[in-house]
């Protein structure tokens, strides 16, 4: 009986740990006070696929430089 | 629906040598606006893709005909939103609830001032584009840039042609459908 007993203390202390464990993995609730908060959250996750640059990369080459803007030349920029 | 990959706080890959140090500087500091727009705007990741690539070449092509009067940023979001938009009209099998009146948002039950409530962080780039799939182009569109902190209400209306008032009252009917379609989407 006091066997019994002790098993189902560790059952129960194990029970309590796994309880906890689940708790831990739960997600939080997220709340964003509107459509655009909740947008603004996704972009920030949502990372720009590299192959972009790289076909850029690739396009421009075949491009001859761009020339400056004429109010940047007009401020005496240079092409860099 | 495909969805791109997520990062965790997406960190900018260093751009890749590009034409010139103020190309890679223009695309290093707008592509993920450019690319968030044409992702969510289309619907689809390749066809983003695509997009904005040619946004950039676009922009590449035409960096001397920036007069400076507005933002680099506003600038390519003009470009951007006219690419999609003649890329929208070519494909007329979208936008299923496009014609859907106003009045449909103003009668539905919303409450606008309850924030949205996200349980599962995993799934959610396919439940926003679920729910901005069902607005007009307006309204999806409206609610994208204003979701731009760069951008104050003078610049979106300015890209949007109409005065910052009528986007402060649009913006409301639009947050209003978009709160009802993405609670349907959970």
């Amino acid at each position: 009986m006091k066997q019994q007993t002790k098993l189902s203390e560790e059952q129960l202390q194990q029970s309590r740990q796994v309880g906890t464990e689940h708790q831990a993995t739960q997600p939080a609730a997220r709340e964003f006070a509107n459509a655009e908060e909740l947008l603004r959250y996704d972009a920030a996750h949502t990372p720009v696929p590299p192959a972009i640059a790289q076909r850029l990369q690739k396009s421009t080459g075949e491009l001859p430089q761009p020339k400056l803007a004429w109010w940047k030349r007009w401020l005496g920029g240079t092409n860099p | 629906m495909n969805e791109p990959a997520k990062g965790c706080e997406f960190v900018a890959e260093p751009p890749a040598d590009l034409a010139s140090p103020e190309f890679a500087s223009l695309y290093a500091e707008n592509s993920r606006a450019i690319y968030y727009l044409a992702l969510r705007f289309l619907g689809d990741p390749q066809k983003a893709e695509d997009a904005t690539h040619d946004v950039f070449l676009k922009a590449f092509r035409k960096l001397d005909q920036f007069r400076g009067e507005a933002s680099l940023r506003t600038w390519l979001y003009r470009i951007a939103i006219n690419h999609c938009q003649n890329l929208c009209r070519s494909w007329q099998d979208r936008h299923v609830f496009s014609n859907v009146d106003d009045a449909v948002w103003e009668n539905a039950a919303a409450k606008t001032d309850s924030p949205l409530r996200v349980l599962e962080t995993k799934e959610l780039g396919q439940r926003i584009q679920k729910a901005l799939d069902g607005l007009s182009d307006e309204y999806r569109l409206l609610l994208l840039l204003v979701a731009d902190a760069e951008l104050s209400y003078e610049h979106v209306g300015a890209l949007v042609g109409q005065s910052p008032d009528a986007v402060r009252g649009k913006l409301h009917r639009a947050r209003k459908a978009f709160a009802i379609l993405f609670e349907k989407t959970a």
